[in-house]
C-alpha cells in the first residue's frame, strides 16, 4: 500500500536533485568560458573621469578606447581609434597643433560614427564643473582648443599651449566618450573649452552645466552595467562590489572589420572575469584549483614556490619582467615636524632599501635614486647616490634640522616650535592592510627608528579607505607602490601644488619644484627634458617629500592552457584581450 | 542567622584532580612568562624583522630557535610576548566583566524592578550618561550632574528625604544583556573596532562590554534563589538596611557561579583576542599576538611553525581554563 505512494515522491525528489545538479553544472560550464584574472581590490568606480586605481584604469581600457595606445610588447604608441599616429605642427614658439584622423570604421554601439566632436566633448567634460575631474583637469590643462571641421568630421586638431613632445602621447591617451549619449541636449556645446577652463571656482553655478554633471553622474551610478556607453570591445555585464566584474565581448564591435586587426585592437576572450581576491594565499589556492587563469603581480616567494614545485610547474606558466612600479614612502609635509627637508632626509636614512628588496623580492628589482626607472637610461640620474641606510647619519641630520635628543633615555627628540611651543618627533605610518611587502617595510622602519628614540605607530588601513585617508592628510608617513610608465613625465598630479588635496598626498610644494615640474611637462625637446628630469631627481632627493625605495619586478603566473598571453613592463603587466584558452581535451568515454 | 562567607571565600577550598593540577601549572607558567617576558634572555625583540631570515624554519637560522614569520620576526619572541598580551588583555577583561556582570546581576536579582532611587541620583546618573555619550550640548549633562549633587548634599545637610523614582534594575540589566546577546560577540567587536578603531585599552573596554552579560545572568539567577533563604529574611527582621543585606550577606553567596564562569570567560576572551588579531583588527601591528602570528601563515602557507606553535599554546591554554572551570570545592 505504501510503495505506490512513495514512488512518485521519490521520482520527484530525484528529478529535483537532477535539475539542481544540471543547473549547477551548466552555470559552472558557462563561467569556465571566461578568462578569470585576479585583482587585489575593487575598482571603486568605473567613471572615466575619476580613475582612482589600476583596476579602474584596466576596466576602462576594455569599455572605452583612446586615440592611440601604448603597445605592451615594444613600448611604442600605436593607433587605436585614430587611423594613424598624429601629425604634429609647431605654430610660432608657443603653440602645437596635433592633428588626428579617426578610423573610418570606428563607430559607437548604435552605429553612429565616432567623430572629432566626440573628442571635443570629452575634453570639455574634463573641465566641466560638478564632475570628479580634478586629476584629469591638471593633466590636460595644456589643451587650448579642439578644432573640428564639419567638412571632415573625423579629422580634428588639438591645439596645445607649449611645444612639448609629451603632448603628442598625452593628447591621444584618454578614453573618448559619446557626446550624443551623454549630452543629448548638447548643453556642453554652448560653452567653449576656454570658458570652461577659465571658469572661476567661485563662479555662480550654471544650471545647464549642473544638469549635465548630474546626468553624467547618474549615468555612471545608475546605468545598468550593459548599457554603459563605450567604444571598447567589451561591455560590463555584472559588477558585484568587492567580488567580481564580468565583461562580455560585444557581438558587433567596429574593430572586427579591420583585417588584420592590430595587436592592441584584438579582443579574443568572449568573456573576461576579474575576480577580487585580496588574500594572496586564497588567490593561489584558486589558481591551483583552476578557478583562476591569470595571477598578475604575484609576490616573490609564492612565485618561486610555485615555479619550483613539480606539480605547479607542470600546470602553470611563469613570466617575469621589469616594471615601472616603484615602492615609496611618503611624508606629510604639512605636519610641522615634517615640514623641513633635513628631517625628511634624516628619516629616509632609516629605510634599509637594499635589504628590503633582497628580502621581499628575493634580490630581483632595481634600487633607484628617484621616480625614474634605472631602465630608462636616458632620463635616470646616475650621478646621484642611492639613499643609504644609515641611522647614525639620520641622527646627525636630525640635529641639523634643529632636533635635540632628550637627556632621559627613551624620551625622544624635541625642537622649539613657533610661539614658544615645543615639537616632539613622533610619527604615524599608514599602509594598505594585508600587504606583506608594505607591512615588512613599515616594521623595518619602525625597528630602525626605535634605537633612535623616534616612536612610530603603524596604522594598517583598509584598502577601501586608504586613498581617502591619504587625500585628507590623516597621516605622518605612508608606504605605497606608485605605478608609472616610461612615456609620460607629468608629475603635476602627485608633486605639484595643483595636486594638493587630489593626488599630491605629501602636500609637498615649493616654487622651484612647481616650476621644474611645469618645465618638464612643457619641455620642447627630449634633450632638454632629460636635463630637467635629472635636475628634478636631484631636487627631490634634496627635498625628499617621498623616499623611492626600489622598482618592483612584475611576476605573472597563468594557467598553462592559456595561449596568447602577452606580458610586459607596462601596467598592468599583461594584455587580457589577446588571451586564448586551449580547448579542453574531451575525456575518453 | 548563618555567618556570611567572606567574598574571597569562593576562590578557596578547591579539590584538584591531576588534570586540574596540570592545567593550573600550565596557566601559572604562562602568567609567570608573561610577567617576566622583558627580563628573559630572548635573542630578538618581538617586532624586529630579520630581513636576512624571512620565514625560516626552527633551528635553521642563527638563534631563531622556533623560526621566523614571513616578516622575519622571531617566533619564540612573539610567543613569549604574545602570552604577555593575552594575559594582560584577557585576564583584566574577564575580571572586569565578572565585576560588572556580578554587581549588575546581583542587583537585578535582589531588587528586581522594585528599587526606588532618590531624584538627586537620577539627575546625577542621567547627566553623567549624557556627558559620557557626548550627546548634543554635553555641558547640559554636566549641569544636571551638578544640580543632582547639590540636591543630594542639601538633603543630607537638612536630613530630609528626597522624592524617589522607581528604577527597574532587573528590566534594565536583563534587557541590556539580551540586546547584547542577540548579536554575536565577534560581530559587535568587529563593528566597533572597524568603525572607530581601537587602542589596547579601548579593546579591553569592548571585550568587557561583550563579556559581562553571561556573568550577570548567572549571578542574577543565583541571587533570585539566595534572597529567599531564611538568613536574608532574618537580616531583614533584624532591621539591617537593604544595601547592607545585599552587599554583606547576599552577594557573597550569589557570586558562587563565577567560580565556574570566570575561567570559561577568560578562555572565550583569549579566543576572541586571537581571532581579532588573526583578522588584523584590534591591536596595533607591533603588539605581539598569537592570533596575528597564526595569520601570517596566509602569507607563507609552508611556514608550519607559524601555525603549530601558537595553535598549541592557544589550545593548551583554553583546555586548561576549561578544565579549571570544572573544579569542585571541598564543601560541594
Amino acid at each position: 500500500m505504501l510503495v505506490p505512494k512513495k514512488n512518485p515522491s521519490g521520482v520527484l525528489l530525484w528529478l529535483i536533485f537532477s535539475s539542481l545538479l544540471a543547473c549547477s553544472c551548466s552555470s559552472k560550464g558557462s563561467s569556465h568560458e571566461a578568462i578569470r584574472i585576479r585583482w587585489v581590490h575593487d575598482p571603486e568606480t568605473i567613471n572615466p573621469m575619476a580613475l582612482t586605481n589600476q583596476a579602474a584604469i584596466e576596466v576602462n581600457n576594455l569599455l572605452h578606447l583612446s586615440l592611440i595606445q601604448a603597445n605592451l610588447t615594444n613600448h611604442q604608441y600605436v593607433p587605436a581609434l585614430a587611423a594613424a599616429l598624429p601629425e604634429v605642427r609647431l605654430v610660432g614658439d608657443s603653440l602645437m597643433h596635433i592633428t588626428y584622423e579617426l578610423r573610418p570604421v570606428a563607430a559607437w554601439d548604435d552605429g553612429r560614427p565616432i567623430l572629432g566632436s566626440d573628442v571635443a566633448f570629452t575634453v570639455k567634460l574634463m573641465f566641466c564643473p560638478g564632475l570628479p575631474n580634478e586629476v584629469v583637469r591638471n593633466q590636460y590643462h595644456f589643451i587650448k582648443a579642439v578644432i573640428t571641421d564639419p567638412a571632415t568630421p573625423r579629422r580634428f586638431t588639438i591645439v596645445c599651449r607649449g611645444q612639448a613632445p609629451e603632448y603628442v602621447k598625452a593628447t591621444g591617451d584618454f578614453c573618448i566618450l559619446p557626446a550624443a549619449t551623454l549630452d543629448p541636449a548638447g548643453r556642453l556645446s554652448r560653452f567653449t573649452l576656454a570658458e570652461l577652463q577659465h571658469r572661476a571656482p567661485t563662479a555662480p553655478a550654471d544650471t545647464a552645466l549642473q544638469a549635465l554633471a548630474r546626468q553624467y553622474q547618474q549615468g555612471y551610478a545608475g546605468h545598468p552595467p550593459g548599457q554603459l556607453p563605450g567604444c571598447g570591445p567589451y561591455e560590463l555585464v555584472t559588477w558585484e562590489k568587492d567580488r567580481f566584474l564580468h565583461l562580455r565581448r560585444k557581438s558587433h564591435w567596429w574593430a572586427d572589420q579591420l583585417h588584420p586587426a592590430p595587436l592592441m585592437l584584438r579582443a579574443k576572450p568572449q568573456q573576461l572575469e576579474y575576480v577580487i581576491i585580496p588574500d594572496v594565499a586564497t588567490a593561489i589556492l584558486a589558481l591551483r584549483r583552476g578557478e583562476l587563469d591569470v595571477f598578475p603581480q604575484m609576490p616573490a616567494r609564492e612565485f618561486e614556490r610555485l615555479r619550483t614545485a613539480p606539480a605547479t610547474r607542470a600546470a602553470l606558466q611563469f613570466y617575469t619582467t621589469d616594471s615601472y612600479n616603484v615602492v615609496t614612502a611618503g611624508f606629510n609635509t604639512s605636519r610641522p615636524v615634517l615640514a623641513d627637508a633635513a628631517t625628511r632626509r634624516a628619516l629616509s636614512r632609516c629605510f634599509d632599501a637594499g635589504r628590503l628588496m633582497k628580502a621581499t623580492q628575493l634580490g630581483a628589482g632595481q634600487r633607484t635614486v628617484g621616480f625614474i626607472s634605472p631602465s630608462d637610461t636616458a632620463n635616470y640620474n646616475r650621478a646621484l647616490a642611492l639613499i643609504p641606510f644609515d641611522p647614525i647619519q639620520a641622527a646627525a641630520l636630525l640635529r641639523q634640522g634643529g632636533w635635540r635628543r632628550a637627556a632621559a633615555p627613551t624620551a625622544g627628540w624635541f625642537r622649539p616650535g613657533p610661539a614658544g611651543t615645543s615639537q616632539q618627533l613622533r610619527l604615524t605610518m599608514r599602509y594598505r592592510a594585508g600587504d606583506p611587502l608594505l607591512t615588512t617595510i613599515a616594521l623595518q622602519f619602525q625597528a630602525a627608528t626605535a634605537p633612535l628614540d623616534i616612536p612610530v605607530s603603524l596604522l594598517p588601513t583598509e584598502a577601501g579607505s586608504f586613498s581617502e585617508v591619504l587625500r585628507v592628510g590623516d597621516f605622518d608617513m605612508y608606504a605605497q607602490v606608485l605605478k608609472g610608465n616610461p612615456f609620460m613625465f607629468n608629475f603635476t598630479p602627485f608633486l605639484h601644488s595643483k595636486g594638493i588635496g587630489v593626488g599630491n598626498f605629501t602636500r609637498f610644494t615649493t616654487p622651484a619644484s612647481d616650476r621644474l615640474i611645469e618645465a618638464i611637462a612643457t619641455a620642447s625637446s627630449n634633450a632638454s627634458r632629460q636635463r630637467l628630469l635629472r635636475q628634478f631627481q636631484a631636487l627631490m632627493q634634496q627635498e625628499m617629500p617621498m623616499v623611492p625605495l626600489f622598482f618592483l619586478p612584475s611576476r605573472t603566473v597563468a594557467d598553462k592552457r592559456l595561449s596568447g598571453l602577452n606580458v610586459g613592463s607596462l601596467k598592468p603587466g599583461y594584455l587580457a584581450t589577446t588571451i586564448v584558452r586551449a580547448a579542453r581535451a574531451t575525456p575518453a568515454p | 542567622m548563618g555567618r556570611p562567607p567572606h567574598p574571597l571565600a569562593v576562590l578557596t577550598a578547591f579539590r584538584f584532580t591531576w588534570w586540574q593540577r596540570l592545567a593550573l601549572g600550565w596557566l601559572v607558567l604562562l602568567v609567570l612568562v608573561a610577567a617576566v617576558a622583558p627580563l628573559l634572555p630572548l635573542p630578538y625583540p618581538p617586532g624586529l624583522p630579520d630581513l636576512a631570515n624571512m620565514a625560516v624554519p626552527p633551528f635553521s637560522a642563527a638563534r631563531h630557535w622556533l623560526g621566523t614569520d614571513p616578516q622575519g620576526r622571531d617566533v619564540l619572541s612573539i610567543l613569549v610576548y604574545g602570552a604577555r598580551t593575552a594575559v594582560l588583555l584577557t585576564l583584566p577583561a574577564a575580571l572586569l566583566a565578572a565585576l560588572v556582570g556580578g554587581l549588575a546581576g546581583a542587583a537585578a536579582g535582589f531588587w528586581e524592578n522594585s528599587a526606588r532611587v532618590p531624584l538627586a541620583y537620577w539627575l546625577v546618573g542621567t547627566g553623567g550618561t549624557w556627558w559620557v555619550l557626548q550627546l548634543p550640548l554635553p555641558m547640559l549633562g554636566l549641569g544636571l550632574m551638578l544640580i543632582g549633587a547639590l540636591l543630594a548634599l542639601l538633603a543630607r545637610l537638612q536630613n530630609r528625604p528626597l522624592p524617589t523614582w522607581p528604577l527597574p534594575v532587573d528590566a534594565l540589566v536583563v534587557g541590556t544583556a539580551t540586546a547584547l546577546d542577540t548579536i554575536p560577540r565577534l560581530i559587535v567587536v568587529v563593528a566597533v573596532v572597524a568603525s572607530i578603531g581601537l587602542s589596547a585599552p579601548g579593546l579591553l573596554a569592548v571585550m568587557v562590554l561583550t563579556a559581562w552579560p553571561p556573568m550577570a545572568r548567572l549571578v542574577r539567577a543565583q541571587m533570585l534563589r539566595v534572597r529567599q533563604l531564611p538568613f536574608i529574611e532574618a537580616a531583614r527582621a533584624a532591621g539591617l538596611p537593604e544595601r547592607q543585606i545585599w552587599f554583606r550577606h547576599a552577594l557573597p553567596h550569589a557570586l558562587h557561579p563565577l567560580r565556574t564562569a570566570l575561567p570559561l570567560s577568560v578562555a572565550g576572551l583569549l579566543g576572541l583576542e586571537s581571532t581579532l588579531s588573526f583578522l588584523g583588527i584590534g591591536l596595533p601591528p607591533e603588539v605581539a599576538s598569537w592570533g596575528r602570528l597564526l595569520a601570517t601563515v596566509r602569507d607563507e602557507p609552508s611556514a608550519w611553525w607559524a601555525l603549530l606553535f601558537p595553535s598549541l599554546l592557544l589550545t593548551l591554554s583554553i583546555l586548561s581554563l576549561n578544565t579549571l572551570s570544572r573544579m569542585s570545592t571541598s564543601r560541594a
